[in-house]
């Protein structure tokens, strides 16, 4: 490919920009978190790492943490079951009315959280599930699915349907299909649907502002009220832990990507 | 149906009822408030015609909307078109430099942004200290905060369909017309323009629509003086509870999105936007 | 690992996709032992009656009677019939052992069971020593014998065959076309095989049955379906045929003669199936069954014309040949007695015995 079709220079420089302009605010807070001075600014004589151990310290940042950790780890399992048990039944069944039950699982994508969370504001004083555990893990679980859904449908399509009626053809009941044939050869698909669940949950705000106050407190949620109310170092330190675990998060994914076309 | 399918509908069933009890259901009740509360009718729907601030929420989150997604259109394909031309390995890389920011906390974005522009941030103390200004510019907690911070957060959803429109473009076809002596431009104009055309519809689509909706972006850079659909409906309902207005404003951001989906889904394959966004 | 077979037959299989007809009433029996093949081009509907005797596609009418009694609303799981799908269909996830205990894991078998019966049936394919290899670490020959150990290792009732050698060389189809024929011996059992390729038809079963766009045309032994093609389709898809059309003339002892032009066919007949005199009559006549001969050769009928184009294909010469009534007439020469150094424009003159065609129907639109 040495005389392929490569961008002119203007325009390469012009992808580096966007690029410096995509990844520069995601680094600024690295530096900004390690400043010596009690304001949000660049270190000004040495490296501290006084504001992680300002959060790390603190009790109210480990509880958000924790129970973030937790809320994540439950809706993903909620996003994970039934999504890839529904991508599976819609793949296997493939007509009309599966496409637009796939379509409906991808709603919470299109329609903004906001309506969302206003919504389950209102549903969820009904069913006393407001500022409780169960309430935004189903809450955060049933947004997850479609993520869910996603890569797992994108893992089926490079699935040989042969491989299904072979084991059918053979005596397998539909769950030993399931458990011993397309579980296995699906596996990465949803793993990675798992870690983008999971991350959907870690992160998630807009409906946590809504349904969850005093005894459901997480991470974003302290996130939110610290820059509303001060903004010192210590949450770039936060942010920095944030920009880490979802970077692992993501390499894991990429690994197992890696590995499985490999 | 036949009695074999059976267990295959099985499997769809628990997404298909958590996915309408959870879901649907809430959003279903709470879009029907806006034709009962305060007094049933169509009466919230007529504010839009009389009330004037809200004409000026929906023509703020227009025009911020549209200012968005052309920039991110602009930037998103020039990121796409140097990927899509760059060498396998580059190409990883660059990849790379997208896919992060995306699954980044949006509150650390916003977070971000506030360090860098505000007042004391440090794009004004480096202007000061350079010389170049000599009051602190006016960066955030206006439009102009919440379109550098929403075209950052849109850039990577724009340049996804953007790529996968044009890894299919066959790079034999770029080298044909070299070898018939076009000019880079003409190259451009002629031939990977028109061949990235659906991408470029879909990524706009995409990008206006998560635009519409967008909340935490704008009401952290936005500082609150700036209001966009999505704050104005948290406000009328968390402070000042005014179900009906909130939820009739709701309403018309749903059908808006939907109807936008609706229309375009006739020009682009809209399982091919949401299948690449993973 | 042997034992009888078992006998199946289709009654009235029908399969309509929304308007279009896949299977047309197809009505067809296997017998114990008997290896069937189902032949035909593609979307002929071959595919889709094995898949339904497999039980994937539920047929639209009729019913599929395994001795006697009726399978048609079983699930495939539930028929006990091994399979050799289109492609294999190994799990690739699995070693060959794991591959092919996969049946016996199903229908829960003792470890003990398992190894004994996965080692027999690698025994009969000849692939000792393969056992804990991959699928994708086997060649395609070793690949299409997992999946024939596979299908074979729980007993099963039937074992059904979806274009097994397709994927293969030409090479090596044959080679494994006759190992095929030879197990099929060894153990007795029911084969159902479908496939595109006549020769592999042929050289297999012991029953074609000939379909196209959905209907059966023709079934019997191979040898009968080549020397006596009931319709212009089936003689033109099993090898290659000449067709003769013209109009009846006149009897003759044992046969009638036909006119086309200036010439005259006579062709050999029975008795009972004399066509009408003036009715139009097509005759399918094999390349092979033409001679050329010399000025003094007499035969029943004879042709004159001259070469049109000619090509070598090492064991024979392939001619074709322009004549004045019937156009071109393709000859094959056996290479050893061919009489003549074929060359384009030479006039030679082409022979057959009245018994050598054989009339055929044009097949309905």
């Amino acid at each position: 490919m040495d005389h392929a079709h490569r961008p002119g220079p203007w325009i390469s420089a012009a992808a580096w920009a966007v690029a410096i302009y995509l990844l520069v605010p995601i680094t600024i807070v690295i530096p900004v978190s390690l400043t010596d001075q009690r304001f949000l600014s660049l270190p000004q004589e040495a490296l501290s790492l006084r504001h992680y151990a300002t959060v790390l310290g603190s009790p109210e940042w480990l509880n958000s943490i924790w129970q973030s950790f937790l809320i994540a780890v439950a809706s993903t399992a909620i996003a994970v079951v039934a999504g890839t048990l529904c991508a599976i039944g819609c793949w296997r069944l493939s007509r009309k009315s599966t496409e637009l039950i796939r379509a409906l699982m991808l709603l919470p994508i299109i329609i903004p959280s906001i309506v969302y969370a206003i919504g389950l504001y209102r549903y969820f004083a009904n069913l006393d599930l407001l500022d409780r555990f169960l309430g935004v893990a189903l809450a955060h679980g049933v947004t997850g699915i479609p993520y869910v859904v996603i890569t797992v449908s994108t893992a089926l399509a490079a699935f040989d349907p042969r491989l299904e009626q072979a084991a059918r053809g053979m005596g397998a009941s539909l769950s030993q299909t399931l458990r011993w044939v397309i579980l296995p050869r699906i596996a990465p698909g949803i793993v990675s649907g798992a870690i983008f669940a999971f991350i959907h949950s870690w992160d998630e705000l807009v409906i946590v502002l809504f349904i969850a106050s005093r005894d459901v407190f997480t991470l974003p949620r302290r996130i939110w009220d610290g820059i509303n109310e001060n903004l010192d170092p210590a949450m770039a330190a936060v942010a920095v832990l944030l920009v880490v675990f979802t970077l692992l998060l993501l390499l894991l994914d990429l690994a197992l990507r890696k590995r499985r076309d490999a | 149906m036949r009695r074999q399918d059976a267990g295959w509908w099985l499997l769809i069933l628990p997404a298909f009822l958590l996915m309408t009890a959870f879901y649907v259901a809430p959003i279903a009740q709470v879009l029907a408030i806006s034709f009962t509360e305060p007094s049933p009718g169509l009466g919230n729907y007529e504010r839009l015609f009389t009330s004037e601030s809200v004409q000026r929420v929906i023509l703020t989150t227009l025009r911020i909307c549209v200012i968005t997604t052309s920039l991110a259109l602009l930037l998103g394909y020039i990121l796409a078109y140097k990927i899509a031309l760059a060498s396998e390995a580059a190409r990883q890389w660059w990849i790379l430099a997208v896919l992060v920011p995306l699954w980044i906390s949006v509150l650390v974005r916003a977070f971000a942004w506030v360090t860098l522009l505000r007042r004391q941030g440090l794009v004004n103390n480096a202007l000061m200290e350079a010389g170049v200004i000599s009051e602190p510019l006016q960066l955030v907690w206006n439009e102009f905060g919440i379109i550098v911070g929403m075209v950052h957060y849109m850039v990577p959803y724009a340049v996804l369909p953007l790529l996968a429109s044009m890894r299919e473009i066959d790079p034999r076809l770029l080298a044909a017309a070299r070898g018939l002596g076009a000019s880079r431009l003409t190259i451009f104009g002629r031939v990977f323009l028109p061949l990235s055309m659906p991408g470029l519809i879909a990524a706009g689509v995409l990008v206006f629509i998560f635009s519409l909706g967008f909340y935490i972006t704008p009401a952290i850079l936005g500082g609150g003086k700036t209001l966009m659909v999505a704050e104005w409906i948290g406000l009328q309902i968390l402070d000042l509870i005014r179900w009906g207005l909130g939820t009739m404003m709701a309403t018309v951001l749903v059908v808006a999105i939907l109807a936008t989906l609706a229309i375009f889904s006739r020009v682009v394959d809209l399982r091919r936007v949401f299948g690449s966004g993973a | 690992m042997s034992g009888t077979g078992h006998a199946l037959a289709l009654q009235g299989l029908t399969k309509c996709y929304g308007s279009f007809t896949a299977v047309a009433d197809v009505s067809l029996r296997v017998e114990r032992g008997e290896f069937l093949t189902l032949l035909g081009p593609s979307g002929s509907g071959k595919t889709t009656i094995l898949m339904c005797i497999a039980g994937f596609v539920a047929p639209t009418a009729g019913a599929i009677l395994l001795d006697g009694k009726d399978i048609t609303p079983l699930p495939p799981e539930r028929r006990d019939f091994g399979m050799v799908f289109q492609g294999y269909a190994l799990f690739p996830h699995m070693t060959v052992a794991e591959n092919v205990a996969f049946p016996l894991r199903v229908r829960k078998l003792s470890a003990a069971d398992r190894e004994a019966k996965v080692r027999a049936a690698l025994d009969l394919v000849q692939l000792q020593g393969f056992a804990e290899r991959l699928p994708r670490q086997l060649s395609g020959g070793q690949q299409q014998r997992v999946a024939l150990a596979r299908a074979l290792v729980f007993d099963p009732a039937l074992l059904l065959l979806d274009e097994p050698l397709s994927a293969l060389d030409k090479k090596l189809r044959a080679e494994l076309q006759e190992e095929l024929k030879a197990l099929h011996r060894r153990i007795g059992r029911t084969f159902v095989n479908v496939t595109h390729d006549q020769e592999e038809a042929l050289s297999l079963s012991d029953r074609v049955a000939i379909l196209n766009h959905g209907k059966l045309i023709q079934e019997g032994a191979p040898a009968h379906l080549y020397e006596q093609p009931r319709t212009r389709f089936v003689a033109d898809f099993l090898g290659k045929s000449n067709f003769l059309q013209g109009e009846v003339r006149e009897s003759v002892p044992g046969g009638f003669v036909i006119g086309a032009g200036a010439t005259r066919i006579v062709q050999a007949v029975a008795e009972n199936h004399r066509p009408a005199h003036g009715s139009r009559v097509l005759l399918s006549l094999r390349p092979e069954k033409i001679t050329l001969m010399s000025e003094q050769d007499e035969a029943d009928n004879i042709v004159e014309g001259r070469i049109a184009a000619w090509s070598y294909l090492g064991a024979g010469f392939g001619l074709n040949v322009e004549t004045p009534d019937f156009g071109l007439l393709r000859v094959a020469l056996p290479t050893w007695r061919a009489p003549i150094a074929p060359r384009e424009g030479l006039a030679v003159r082409l022979g057959w015995s009245a018994a050598a065609s054989v009339p055929v129907m044009e097949d309905a639109a």
